[in-house]
């Protein structure tokens, strides 16, 4: 009896375990990446294609790598499956709209591992991820909000996202941390991707007396503020270059951070991808800022190197209570911090925004 | 609010000038009875090639030629196949708009966000201090004066000139002026050839004076605006330039109303141009005057044995 029991338990907790689908790599690891811009794009698609190239160094190996592949499932479809018959069995996409089309491809081949940035589904062996991007923004609207001589910051985003939002409400927040007069006036432009309307948002903003621009899409804000004699801080990639003057720092991916250390468990058959995906930040490495410039006070760095160490133990975060919006409202009361179900639902602006949360017509 | 409506009407002429440069060049093509769908590929060539030109040291008139001459060479090709081999010009202009794009995609990936010199507004110092008007007509850029002298030469030379009498009958009855002795496939390679220069010319002044940078897909679909604003402006340069100034004065209203931190319906702000637009095609319907204002012989090829 005793012995039935222990074969039945073995048999239902192997069963169980291999119902969990521990997962193995077919053959050797070949490993391709999806990008829905040119890999050298200036922003998005650079930040994953400069993780590529620091994974082919890590692994020593060769990436490949899709540029342009829009986000329409047939497409995607068309561009994993085209990897997966020459033999690559870890793709990487790189696109939100990527995620319906990996998770298809995921149930179809159970061998391959595939990853997705800024992807919201997740499988056995999908898991998509993103980046605590508002981090980064925290310690950037530190340095915008001790510059700043009209107390006025402004930012060019794309649309009105939780995983903006939050970077506009990070870096508020950031600047109000060491400046509590400042207010930073939000545009959304609607677009991902198209400079000369944001050029000329950023105009807007400058007319306002808007001194430190800071862009959530393309360089086109860097080079704007850069014309008129203004400051900005970057995003994605380092932009100093399109702002040899005025650019203060920029907020900076290294997706690698986290790439490396999970294709590398793939390899070795020890990942476990999260159900709810991973969400990593300054703690892991894959948020940070690029050389702060000339610019940028001394004691201004000091302070935001104090604060990056804080938040990478985990002493703070950018969104401890207490959180107000902009109405007053409070989110979270003192003693409290945003957990990561309210920072994906968040859809407002905290206190210290200019400008309306678009709400429909 | 003096200030603001000051700043807002001063931006009109920097939104409305490469969509009026566009939208003049297709009035001549499709004035002479040739269908250009491709602006936005002859657009975003124009930008790449100025970049490309001025990043390499070229200076910034030859960039501006440079951007116009490479579109002018696309709608060559355009023009090849749809006025001499009477290629359906639908079809023809979707390709230019995919060749156009393809081949920016590629020559230009070297000079994707890379920094150059642009062309920035005069400053007219004490006449741009003139109550109201002073910043809107002296502090624009040059090319916003050189647009609104080519729309004026452009009505001119259409509507006051022998050469436009006879671009206008060949976009009108190509037979009758095939018999009173107009070269009808001369004549349309020559106004296809204008679109395209012209198109160049508004793809120049995004990626020269408006963003200052080269980026894929950075024309985003102002080439498909102009195509609507020709419409709009019932194929007269003048109306055209009515017509852009609403377009470019609804685009730049919006970031500036956010700015103060108006509430602003965004969404109903950036669909107005396009319901315009449909109203104004639906007006001669609502007053019963059914007889549109396109030319006649408009997207329709001419084969000299067809004649009647």
């Amino acid at each position: 009896m005793k012995n039935i029991l222990v074969v039945a338990l073995t048999l239902f907790f192997g069963m169980t375990s291999a119902g969990m689908a521990e997962f193995k790599l077919d053959g050797e690891p070949k490993i391709a990446f999806i990008f829905h811009g040119a890999a050298d794009n200036a922003g998005w698609a650079e930040s994953h294609n400069n993780a590529r190239l620091k994974m082919e160094e890590a692994l020593d190996t060769r990436i490949a790598y899709a540029e342009n592949i829009p986000e329409e499932t047939t497409k995607v479809r068309q561009a994993i499956d085209l990897f997966i018959s020459r033999g690559h069995n870890i793709i990487v996409g790189t696109s939100f709209g990527y995620g319906d089309a990996f998770l298809e491809a995921a149930k179809q081949y159970p061998n391959v591992a595939f990853l997705n940035a800024a992807g919201t589904t997740n499988h056995d062996n999908l898991e998509s991820f993103y980046a605590r991007t508002y981090e980064g923004w925290y310690l950037a609207g530190m340095i915008a909000g001790s510059v700043t001589e009209t107390n006025k910051l402004g930012m060019v985003a794309g649309f009105p996202l939780s995983l903006v939002n939050w970077d506009i409400n990070g870096f508020t927040r950031g600047a109000l941390a060491v400046n509590p007069d400042a207010t930073n006036s939000a545009i959304f432009v609607n677009t991902w991707y198209d400079p000369v309307i944001e050029t000329q948002t950023t105009e807007a903003l400058l007319e306002q007396g808007v001194d430190v621009v800071a862009t959530d899409n393309s360089t086109a804000p860097v080079v704007t503020a850069e014309r008129y004699g203004k400051k900005s801080v970057g995003y994605q990639v380092d932009m100093a270059p399109h702002g040899p003057k005025g650019n203060l720092t920029s907020v900076l991916f290294h997706w690698e951070a986290h790439l490396i250390p999970t294709v590398q468990s793939i390899i070795d058959g020890s990942w476990e991808p999260n159900p709810y995906g991973a969400f990593v930040g300054i703690k892991e490495g894959a948020i940070g800022l690029a050389d702060l410039s000339e610019i940028a006070p001394a004691d201004v760095a000091a302070k935001v190197a104090v604060t990056h160490a804080a938040i990478k133990a985990g002493e703070l975060t950018p969104f401890d209570g207490p959180v107000l919006k902009q109405n007053g409202d409070v989110v979270i009361e003192a003693g409290a911090s945003l957990d990561d179900g309210q920072l994906w639902g968040m859809e407002y602006f905290v206190s210290g925004v200019v400008g309306t949360m678009p709400t429909g017509l | 609010m003096e200030g603001f409506l000051i700043n807002w009407i001063t931006t009109f002429p920097n939104f409305a000038a490469p969509l009026l440069l566009a939208c003049m060049g297709l009035i001549i093509c499709e004035r002479a009875g040739v269908l250009n769908l491709g602006a936005e590929g002859l657009m975003v060539v124009g930008a790449m090639f100025s970049v490309m030109i001025i990043y390499s040291g070229g200076g910034i008139l030859l960039g501006v030629v440079g951007g116009m001459f490479a579109a002018t060479m696309l709608s060559l090709v355009f023009g090849i196949a749809v006025v001499v081999f009477r290629a359906d010009q639908v079809l023809s202009g979707l390709v230019v708009v995919a060749l156009g794009t393809g081949i920016t995609g590629i020559v230009g990936r070297a000079y994707t966000h890379k920094p150059i010199q642009g062309i920035e507004k005069f400053d007219a110092g004490a006449l741009g201090d003139i109550p109201f008007i002073g910043r809107l007509v002296f502090e624009q850029d040059p090319l916003v004066y050189v647009t609104l002298f080519i729309v004026i030469a452009g009505w001119y030379l259409l509507m006051r000139t022998n050469w436009g009498l006879r671009l206008r009958a060949v976009g009108e009855d190509p037979a009758t002026a095939d018999i009173s002795g107009v070269d009808v496939q001369g004549m349309r390679l020559v106004a296809v050839m204008i679109s395209g220069a012209l198109c160049g010319l508004a793809g120049v002044y995004l990626a020269v004076v408006s963003s200052q940078v080269w980026v894929e897909h950075m024309v985003a679909g102002r080439g498909w605006i102009a195509v609507a604003l020709v419409i709009f402006a019932r194929w007269n340069p003048i109306r055209a330039i009515f017509g852009a100034l609403i377009f470019g004065g609804a685009e730049s209203l919006t970031p500036r109303l956010l700015a103060i931190g108006a509430d602003v319906p965004v969404y109903l702000m950036n669909m107005l141009p396009y319901a315009i637009t449909l109203l104004v095609l639906l007006w001669p319907y609502i007053r019963g005057r059914a007889a549109s204002s396109a030319p006649s012989s408009l997207g329709h090829e001419f084969l000299r044995q067809d004649r009647h």
